[in-house]
């Protein structure tokens, strides 16, 4: 312990640990270090504060009712000030050919993000306290211990520095203390893994979301079939999927409400909108545990040895990480705005502390530690960026099966995360999707914009509304999801001619998605094809007359409408093949944890190589991402990141 | 909120016929939203009042021309009066929108052209009220996405009430 709070190593700085980044991450490491006691946390957060309380989150709740489209940030708006990447700015970067003119080679910068292509980074995330878990979908899946070894067993990316059985009971703490999840070990089902050596006896804290009806309804029809990609063989098999979200605690886990209202949110309770924002906040976000923290440890009272001192300042953007001659860390410089819309009045500012933590977007740590010239000695600043790029099929079941109800997604087909299939193509999850055709085509919006605009008898009135009760229950989709492998060639860098409004460097992006993966959406469109035939789903028949058929005759079923279109932004092609992909939202990969300084740039104990006392955390660590959506992973992680970072401050302090 | 129909204008009682005849929803169904007097305002405003007005005039013709107990006839003549009306038509498709989606959509330029625009013809959400009582997720058997959960796990079976949901 660093004792009463005075003695000599606080002369170094204000804080025992100064952080970038009021997310899941920064949040993580302030919680675990706050327990112990007798710390000075300051987290600082670019973007604004937000709902903590249950009026001012819920005029965010108001706030995304009521926007057009709907999308993963529409609760948040964009601020100036703390810009943030966000799906509806995205454009195709690089055409393809059409006659004859040229690609484009100029960026898209049409966006906060440049995208110098040749695809376009499809993924966004939140700026403001709280960040992306702000509208999170709250999938909670483990990494598989294959996914740790991926270069050694399939020669594809690279090994992690440990594996699964290192990360295992931070994935406990994670999923305990931190986020709070819903599942039940025995309804997992991976390909290759034993549950007694995955999960030991260990059970999660609340039991599974329920099902849904439209899962059951797939289950029925494909559960226990046989598919073949390939050379491969698979046997369809549903898996409840672990989720942030709130549901019948086991034994005496304590269920966390809402942020600063917690008799509301005890349960999910249905409300289809995880994304862009869950109204009873069932679904877990960094607030929980952000406002937790501010209750049991006041930024405003000194620590003492039970209790720790968590400041958070919103609105105070990280610009340079400042270095000593001797590589480190001296204090984060930030700028301070007070009007999101305007760059001024604006002052500078810096944080000192005895440990740095950067907990931005994995985008933003890169950008930091470029502007700042940090933390670079391998190169790797930036690079293997990664997401989990996806692909959707979509269809019109023959009976319904009641979408647009319960969280957006309660099962998944597990079984091709892994296999010696990998060796070939990239692994791959599938979501099964609950919320209908909205994701895949902005429904009920373009079904009922179809029916009422169509160029041949319109439809209104009782057969309007027939009409949408017969088609509406029989939307679903799936979301076929690609582990994206770790390449160099993939990054963010920063470039002067491209500032905000504060002058900060905007990322500028190149992307592009190997054979492999392509390879990988060929695969699973297979395995979708297989299925949906198996459903009695066979592609529908396109007509070139559809402007003359009635409105009552459209959206016939039952059909597979998959289609991809070249004019979509994320269009790409494969052999004879092509599919439109879409960002998960995963970004990872800039700033990878590996053993080899040469070719990482954070230890294995999540601290840069360059530099003693600067800790990074956040997805940005992620050698790889297997096909788990990364933020449990991330969030085990930063558990540890945090215990290492106490372990450090424990021996500067006898030192 | 505004009520009718006994303090309402004729005006707003025209509405509400002229929106069952359009959403397939009776007036107390619609009523049941509150959304009767706030969306004909909307229309109001929107249109402006000679536009709403010639439009609700000709809805309560074909109305009082068809005995209401002949539904078929009456969407028969709706249809032709109204709907495949170059004045009426896009207006009409409009008012289908805002009470389905809770949505206004811009008006094509030749229906601006003839008749004008104010500055709230576009494309936009009319309030965050009338998304959550927008009627497409009644008529699709749920409930609007971000509002009115129908409670834990209920989503592991059908909706209630769907063996007997049928068009009025």
């Amino acid at each position: 312990m660093s004792g009463d709070g005075g003695g000599e190593d606080l002369d170094e700085g204000e804080y025992d640990v100064v952080i970038v980044g009021g997310g899941i991450a920064g949040a993580t490491v302030a919680k675990v270090l706050a327990a112990h006691g007798d710390r000075r946390i300051l987290i600082l957060e670019a973007g604004r504060a937000t709902g903590m309380s249950a009026d001012k989150y819920r005029s965010h709740v108001e706030a995304a009712l009521a926007s057009p489209t709907k999308a993963p940030n529409a609760a948040y708006a964009f601020n100036p000030n703390a810009p943030q990447a966000d799906v509806l700015d995205i454009r195709q970067i690089e055409p393809p050919p059409q006659g004859d003119r040229p690609p484009s080679t100029e960026p898209d910068t049409s966006g906060y993000l440049v995208q110098t292509g040749p695809l376009p980074f499809q993924s966004d995330y939140t700026r403001a306290l709280g960040g992306t878990t702000l509208h999170w979908l709250g999938t909670c899946l483990r990494m598989l211990p294959n996914d740790f070894k991926l270069h050694t067993l399939y020669g594809h990316g690279v090994d992690w520095p440990f594996g699964y059985e290192t990360l295992r009971p931070y994935y406990e703490r994670a999923e305990t203390e931190i986020i709070g999840v819903a599942g039940s070990t025995d309804d997992q089902h991976y390909p290759g893994v034993n549950k007694r050596s995955y999960f030991g006896s260990y059970e999660y804290p609340m039991h599974s979301i329920p099902t849904s009806y439209l899962d059951s309804v797939l289950d029925r029809g494909l559960g226990g079939h046989r598919i073949k990609v390939g050379k491969h063989h698979y046997t369809v098999q549903m898996s409840n999927t672990p989720a942030g979200r709130n549901s019948t605690p086991r034994g005496d886990y304590q269920v966390m409400g809402a942020a600063g209202n917690p008799q509301q949110g005890q349960r999910c309770e249905g409300n289809t909108n995880c994304i862009p924002i869950c109204p009873v906040q069932a679904k877990y976000s960094a607030l929980k545990t952000l406002y937790e923290l501010l209750l049991r440890h006041p930024g405003d009272q000194p620590p003492t040895p039970t209790r720790s001192s968590v400041k958070v300042i919103s609105q105070a953007v990280a610009t340079h990480v400042v270095l000593d001659e001797h590589g480190t860390v001296r204090g984060i410089r930030y700028t301070e705005y007070e009007d999101e819309s305007t760059p001024t009045p604006a002052t500078s500012h810096t944080a000192r502390g005895r440990v740095y933590v950067l907990a931005g977007n994995a985008i933003h740590n890169a950008t930091l530690l470029l502007a700042s010239g940090a933390a670079n000695s391998s190169g790797m600043v930036g690079r293997n960026l990664m997401d989990h790029p996806l692909i959707l099929t979509w269809g019109l079941t023959a009976e319904p099966v009641y979408g647009f109800r319960g969280p957006l997604s309660t099962s998944g087909l597990e079984m091709f995360r892994d296999g010696k299939f990998r060796r070939d193509h990239c692994a791959f999850r599938i979501e099964i999707g609950n919320e209908g055709w909205n994701f895949s085509a902005l429904a009920p919006t373009s079904t009922v914009n179809a029916l009422v605009e169509a160029p041949t008898e319109p439809l209104f009135g009782r057969r309007l509304r027939q009409k949408i009760g017969e088609v509406l229950p029989r939307q679903f989709r799936l979301a076929l999801e690609m582990e994206q492998v770790p390449q160099a060639s993939n990054y963010v860098t920063i470039d002067g001619r491209y500032r905000d409004q504060l002058g900060v460097p905007r990322p500028v992006i190149r992307y592009d998605l190997p054979d492999y993966v392509r390879a990988g959406m060929s695969a699973a469109k297979e395995a979708s094809d297989q299925m949906y035939a198996l459903l009695g789903l066979h592609p529908l028949p396109r007509r070139p007359d559809l402007d003359e058929v009635p409105a009552a005759d459209l959206f016939p079923y039952p059909y597979d409408y998959t289609t991809y279109n070249p004019t979509d932004s994320g269009y790409l092609t494969y052999g004879d093949e092509a599919f439109t992909f879409q960002g998960a939202g995963h970004v990872a990969g800039t700033h990878t944890m590996g053993s080899n300084p040469d070719t990482s740039v954070v230890n294995p104990d999540q601290r840069c190589w360059d530099h003693d006392n600067l800790y990074l955390v956040g997805c940005g660590n992620m050698p790889t991402v297997g096909t788990s959506n990364p933020t449990l992973t991330m969030t085990a992680l930063a558990i540890m990141a945090a215990e290492n970072i106490h372990t450090e401050l424990e021996r500067r302090s006898l030192r | 909120m505004a009520t009718i129909p006994f303090t309402a204008s004729s005006a707003v009682t025209e509405f509400a016929e002229m929106s069952e005849t359009l959403t397939g929803f009776d007036v107390v169904e619609l009523e049941g939203t509150g959304l009767v007097g706030p969306l004909y305002d909307e229309l109001l405003s929107t249109i402006g009042s000679r536009e709403a007005g010639k439009l609700l005039g000709a809805s309560s013709r074909v109305h009082h021309e068809y005995a209401r107990k002949d539904r078929d006839a009456l969407d028969r003549a709706f249809r032709e009066a109204i709907l495949d009306d170059d004045r009426y038509g896009p207006v009409a498709r409009n008012v289908v929108k805002m009470w389905y989606l809770g949505t206004w959509s811009q008006l094509p330029r030749a229906w601006r052209d003839a008749y004008g625009a104010t500055s709230l013809d576009t494309d936009r959400v009319i309030s965050a009220t009338a998304y959550r009582e927008s009627l497409v997720w009644i008529a699709g058997h749920t409930h609007p996405m971000g509002a009115k959960a129908p409670g834990h796990g209920s989503w592991s079976v059908p909706p209630l009430g769907v063996d007997r949901a049928v068009a009025p």
